[in-house]
């Protein structure tokens, strides 16, 4: 019996009992195909449909059409501020809760979860009623109530980005070394969570890119609603044009994360993806 | 085993000139430092109790101790990365309690792996020379000294990540150096490496601190690294400070029953209590100042300092022996349940098979006592 399984053992090794397991082909069942093929099928069809409605035409005649390049001209500037100042807000709050208040990470993580149940209509309908008159119906307004809305992305990457390092003692290293707060966050802390910062920045940018709602109650008319608006005009075109917004916004977030992949892996760190922070590589005593 | 762990080495010879500005006799660059009833309370905890000590210039010292006994809270103190609720931290008579860690000019050394990840080895070791506005000139160069200093010249251009954790806190010594601190503080930075590579950082770093002559506070929980590496030793517990000693008089003349127990081995033996008189095994020899004047005692006797021979109808049995080289160690059961441990020479030991009857005795020179243990 003992002579039998060695014997299949070095037919699977192709003769060689030590050779290591990735060389054996690695077998992908038939359900696996089918969950896959369908998937595909649901996330491209209607791409392709589209695809086909818009038509050559369609997309000859978007960057024509009135309307077109200011909006999303507008929404690229929308989803930078955006950034910029969840960025600003985020990042020292996140580390300074981990530092000094590791207590409160639950009760912060509770609070930035709190846009996702409260519907966006409520909350620009709140903000519109008390902001100041300067800044109702102003493009400015939109920013700081996106903010609210990329909490919960840019805190959970964060947080997630924050807890692959360890953060205290970077910071007290840098510290002893005689940096500064300032300092130990733009020269320690920040180039070490560059995957999070990237992760964020992702969901930040497909989620300004694709807001209405707030957009179109304080009258801007943003990427999103001008879609929506010049469908009623012409389907072809609008179709068209979310489709060219799709192909550079994906464009554009592959060419960041493939970057930031490679300046991560550089360091030690792993594939830059959403919310998930690969850990470290280390090579032991 | 890696690639970078066989690389492990230890560089054979110090520089001979040294590192410019930091090569010196021993004891001229050093700063002292005082340690003034220091409290620090965390909830219900007291982390430390009034705690006071004193390293002189150039000192090595080793606070040793439980974990939780306060030895790491004394030395984030001392760096300035906690605060204490009373008591001052002086550094050449001067407090800097107050003073920001950022400021305090103290080099620190983590027991985890603190290099900076974004950096290469030479990028962490020029970081705290940046932080002093260096030249890029004189940087790079001191960075690459730093680095030939501690023997990773080779590794220079590697990151953390691409390093063995040894050479790790090579780096992390080495950056700690390169700023020329007053004071230089060891918080267990040899905890998470394998034996043959603690031993090898172990001297190393004592071989550093007496050639640069700089003023150390080294916290560890190894009996073996504070007592081969320190001037002075201070056994910690309960946030006190039991005794500070040299590491042969810490050994030989414990002050308390804890600092006997906690550092070496040692064996306790029931003991009849006279006036300044203690009876062990049959003998009456002298106790110790300080220890129990009244009540059951036990006398607290090293192995080494045991005799044991073989005798039929001895006070005692072998029930075990521990080849340990040059000596092994003989367990005897004595009456009463009472097993003691004895040093002997492992030839001697040859003729002491487990089952023979020995006498243990106890040589006339006078012991510490101690309240009986349960």
């Amino acid at each position: 019996m003992a002579e039998i399984t060695v014997l299949s053992s070095l037919t699977e090794n192709g003769g060689d009992p030590f050779a290591p397991r990735g060389r054996r082909r690695r077998s992908f069942p038939v359900w696996r195909w089918l969950i896959l093929i369908a998937a595909g099928v649901y996330f491209l069809l209607p791409l392709y449909a589209a695809l086909r409605f818009a038509g050559l035409s369609g997309f000859k005649d978007v960057f024509t059409t009135p309307g077109f390049l200011p909006s999303l001209w507008l929404s690229i500037r929308l989803a930078i501020a955006t950034w910029l100042v969840t960025m600003v807000i985020m990042i020292p709050t996140t580390v300074y809760v981990h530092l000094r208040m590791p207590r409160m990470r639950r009760l912060l993580e509770t609070v930035t979860i709190l846009p996702i149940v409260i519907p966006p209509v409520v909350l620009i309908i709140g903000v519109l009623q008390i902001a100041p008159l300067a800044l109702r119906a102003s493009p400015w307004l939109l920013p700081l109530e996106y903010v609210i809305l990329a909490l919960p992305f840019a805190y959970r990457a964060l947080d997630a980005g924050l807890r692959s390092i360890d953060v205290k003692t970077l910071s007290e290293a840098s510290n002893s070394l005689g940096g500064g707060w300032l300092t130990t966050l733009w020269r320690v802390i920040m180039p070490n969570i560059g995957t999070a910062v990237v992760s964020s920045t992702i969901l930040i940018v497909a989620m300004v890119l694709g807001e209405f709602t707030m957009a179109s109650l304080d009258l801007q008319q943003t990427f999103p609603v001008w879609i929506v608006l010049f469908d009623q005009e012409n389907a072809q075109i609008s179709v068209a044009a979310s489709l060219f917004a799709l192909g550079v916004t994906w464009v554009f977030l592959m060419l960041i994360t493939i970057i930031a992949t490679r300046q991560s892996r550089r360091i030690g760190g792993g594939e830059v993806s959403l919310f998930a922070v690969a850990p470290r590589q280390t090579i032991g005593n | 085993m890696t690639a970078n762990a066989a690389n492990e080495t230890t560089p054979a010879a110090l520089p001979s000139t040294g590192v410019a500005g930091i090569a010196g006799t021993p004891g001229a660059r050093g700063t002292s430092v005082s340690l003034l009833n220091l409290t620090r309370v965390f909830g219900s905890t007291r982390a430390l109790d009034q705690m006071s000590l004193e390293i002189a210039p150039g000192e090595f010292v080793a606070l040793l101790g439980p974990s939780g006994c306060g030895k790491t809270t004394a030395l984030r103190i001392v760096a300035g990365f906690e605060r204490a609720d009373s008591g001052q931290v002086l550094v050449d008579d001067k407090d800097v309690s107050r003073v920001a860690a950022n400021r305090r000019d103290m080099g620190m050394v983590f027991q985890s792996y603190s290099l900076f990840p974004n950096m290469n080895a030479l990028g962490n070791v020029a970081f705290g020379l940046k932080m002093r506005k260096l030249s890029a000139a004189e940087v790079r160069k001191r960075s690459a000294e730093l680095l030939d200093m501690v023997g990773l010249s080779v590794q220079a251009r590697q990151f953390p990540h691409q390093l063995s954790g040894g050479q790790q806190q090579r780096v992390a010594l080495a950056r700690a150096l390169a700023i020329e601190p007053r004071v230089l503080l060891l918080d267990e930075p040899l905890s998470a490496l394998d034996a043959k590579v603690r031993l090898q950082l172990r001297e190393q770093i004592r071989t550093l601190q007496q050639r640069l002559g700089i003023t150390t506070l080294f916290v560890t929980h190894d009996q073996e690294e504070a007592l081969s590496m320190a001037d002075r030793v201070g056994v910690m517990k309960d946030g006190r400070l039991e005794q500070v000693a040299d590491p042969t008089e810490l050994y030989s003349r414990p002050a308390t029953a804890f600092v006997a127990e906690f550092v070496g081995t040692m064996n306790r033996i029931p003991g009849e209590l006279g006036t300044g008189v203690v009876t062990v095994l049959g003998v009456t020899v002298d106790v110790r100042p300080g220890g129990p004047t009244s009540g059951p005692v036990d006398a607290l006797v090293r192995p080494e300092n045991l005799t044991v021979a073989v005798a039929e109808g001895g006070n005692g049995i072998v029930t075990n022996l521990t080849f340990l080289g040059s000596t092994t160690r003989v367990a005897v059961l004595l009456s009463e349940d009472t097993e003691v441990s004895v040093d002997v020479p492992s030839t001697t030991a040859a003729a002491m098979t487990p089952g023979t009857a020995v006498q243990v005795a106890l040589p006339p020179t006078p012991v510490l006592i101690a309240p009986r243990a349960r």
